[in-house]
Parts: C-alpha cells; structure tokens; sequence
C-alpha cells in the first residue's frame, strides 16, 4: 500500500468519505468512549497507512473498514483489559464499566428519551448492540451487517431480532416509570 | 403495524444519535495525520516481556552450562581418588622408588613423570575390572533370604516324574471285564 501513493490517495478520499460514520461506528465497538473511539480509528488508519489492513475488494469498502475496526477495537479493548489487570489489580474495573466519558453538556441537550434509549442500549448483549447499530444507525443491510460481524446472515438476523426485542422491553419497563409514551399504537381518530 | 411503528421509532433515536456523533466527530485530516506521525514515529525495537524471557532464558542456559561443566570434572576425580586410594600403595613403591635415589637426573625424572599417567590409567582400569569381578561373583553368589521357605520334604514328589506302566497295571484290576460284555 506505501509503495503505490495512487492507491492511498484513492483510498484517503473514500476514508474521508466514510469518515464520521466510521466514528460512529468505532463509539459503538468502544461502549461509546469517545477516547478509544478517536484511538481505535488512528490504530485503523494506521493499519491501511502501513499496508497491514489491505482492502481486496471482496466486499465493499465500507463492510471492509467496519469489520477492521471491529476488529481493532477488540484487540485495543482486550489489550486495555489486560493492562487493568495487570498493573492496577486494585481499582480492578473492566472497561466496559468505565467507558462512558461523554459530556455532561451534551448528554443534559439530549431528549430524556434519548437518554434512555442509550441506557437501554447498554443493557444489550454486544452482538445484538452492533446489529442494531449497523442496520438501523448504518443503513447497512442484513447480510453487510453480517459480514462486517463475521457471522453469518441467519445468525445476525436472530441478533438483530433479538436486539430489537430486548430494547422494546427495555424502553417499555422505562416508560412505566417516567410516563414516555413508547410503541404506542397511532390512532387517527383520536383528538 | 405496532413493530414498524416501533423499527421507525428505534431508527429515528438511531439518527438522533448519529446526527449528534457526526457534530463532535473529530476532522478526517487530524486523526489522518495523528495516524501517519505514529507511522513514522520509531518504535521500541524490543517488547519488555520479551526481553525479560529472553534473559531469563540465557540465563538458565549458561547456569546450566557452567553447572555441567564443574559437575562433570568433579566426579571424575572422585572415580579417580577411590581407584588411586585402592592402589596407592603399589603405585607409590613403583614410582617413588627412583626418587629415593639421589643421584637421578632431571631428565629421567620429567620421562618418569611423563609415564606416570599410562601407569594411572593402567592402574584405574585394573581397580575398574577388579571392581567388576568382584561384583559378578557376589550377583552370582546371591541366594534370596527367603530361598529356605520355598523346601519342603516332597519336593522329589513334585520334581520326579510319575512310573504310569505300573499304575495302569495296578488298575486293571478295578476295570470291568469288557470282554465278557461283548458276548453278552
């Protein structure tokens, strides 16, 4: 990839292109850590930068860079676990427990439901969180969503299924308590 | 009806969220940037876990070269010091002899030295074998302590093997007369 400047100038426009939904996605593999997100995308574009992530065009660019920073993140979350462990065994937390340093200002801008979504969310098993994220925030179809979660279609249909249950429930538990009017039925005849 | 309702409803907190990602996304150019000085940046050569397994490795190699080395010489001389201790008697009257006397030059007592270590040898492989034969003997001397309870006085019983013509003549008296059944 060093060796041929075309290729990474044709590359970069297409990572520029791809660029804020490639965040997005890397916030949703780092349990929404904007940190390890901003990190996970820099090791990313190292990797293309350096020639070990090499696109081969057996899928698209995006199924391809998603599935990279996937992957990234994983080994950057092991990784992190791993110090934790390893040099602080007293303020053992795992990450995934540490993770949301969002800021306060942005998250008081947001909807009281949007807050619980999020805190619903985070309540998924991860497999049906990135189904969810990679059809409904993506866009992307079931089988490209399977293909960047290295699963197969059947299986990220059923996560996704599944997702989609767990957080109707979710939200319903919590519109009990705060009066948020979720999976109402719309009635034309009412005034 | 009531789970497309909710698919629109669970896309749109989805945008909700995206449109809030893409605002405090950071600019393409700086992390492109921040990722390419990381590439350029020189690394540590070596990782610390690494290293500390490599020198632990060496480690215990040299310990293990040093300890086979003293070890080895050593035991030697421990063979060497019980087979001289056998004989030095017969090696000293045989080498000492011609120190006694006085009129012996240097150059016969350096060719004695010089023979002095055949004549070890020799004497060493002698103790060996004698050390040897003793040993055969007493493996071939050897008798179980237990050997005693394993006689008994019919032994000759068991080990003579038994006279059958005279038993079969003895017992043709008890036999029916199987001729006298056939002319029946």
């Amino acid at each position: 990839m060093k060796d041929d400047p075309m290729e990474i100038a044709e590359l970069k426009t297409e990572l520029e292109r791809l660029h804020s939904a490639s965040f997005g996605w890397a916030l949703s593999c780092c349990r929404r850590d904007r940190s390890d997100a901003e990190e996970v995308l820099q090791t990313v574009y190292l990797k293309i930068f350096e020639g070990k992530a090499r696109f081969r065009g057996e899928s698209s660019l995006k199924t391809w860079l998603f599935a990279v920073i996937r992957k990234t993140a994983a080994t950057e979350y092991r990784r992190k676990l791993l110090r934790t462990l390893r040099l602080a065994p007293e303020t053992e937390t795992p990450p995934d427990q540490i993770a949301t340093h969002e800021h306060p200002a942005s998250t008081l801008e947001r909807s009281e439901e949007q807050v619980y979504f999020q805190r619903a969310l985070r309540t998924l098993p991860r497999r049906q969180r990135e189904a969810l994220h990679l059809v409904f925030y993506e866009d992307l179809s079931l089988r490209e969503a399977a293909d960047v979660m290295g699963v197969s279609i059947g299986s990220a249909r059923q996560h996704y299924e599944r997702g989609k249950r767990h957080l109707r429930e979710s939200l319903s538990q919590m519109e009990v308590g705060y009066g948020i009017n979720w999976g109402r039925k719309e009635n034309p005849s009412a005034v | 009806m009531e789970s497309i309702g909710d698919e629109k409803r669970i896309r749109a907190l989805f945008s909700e969220v995206r449109f809030a990602d893409e605002q405090a996304a950071p600019s393409f150019t700086a992390t492109w940037h921040r990722a390419q000085s990381r590439a350029l940046r020189p690394r540590r050569a070596f990782n610390l876990s690494f290293v500390t397994a490599t020198a632990l490795l060496i480690l215990a190699m040299g310990g293990l070269a040093v300890w086979s080395r003293y070890t080895q010489p050593g035991d030697m001389k421990a063979v060497a010091a019980t087979a001289a201790a056998n004989f030095s008697v017969k090696i000293s009257t045989q080498l000492d002899e011609p120190r006694e006397d006085p009129e012996i030059s240097n150059a016969a007592v350096n060719a004695q030295r010089r023979l002095r270590t055949p004549v070890r040898s020799q004497a060493l492989n002698v103790a060996r074998n004698r050390q040897a034969e003793q040993q055969a003997k007493q493996l071939a001397n050897w008798q179980s302590p237990t050997s005693s309870l394993l006689a008994s006085p019919s032994d000759n019983l068991f080990k003579s093997l038994p006279q059958l013509n005279e038993n079969a003549n003895e017992m043709k008296s008890f036999l029916p007369n199987r001729s006298n059944d056939k002319e029946k």
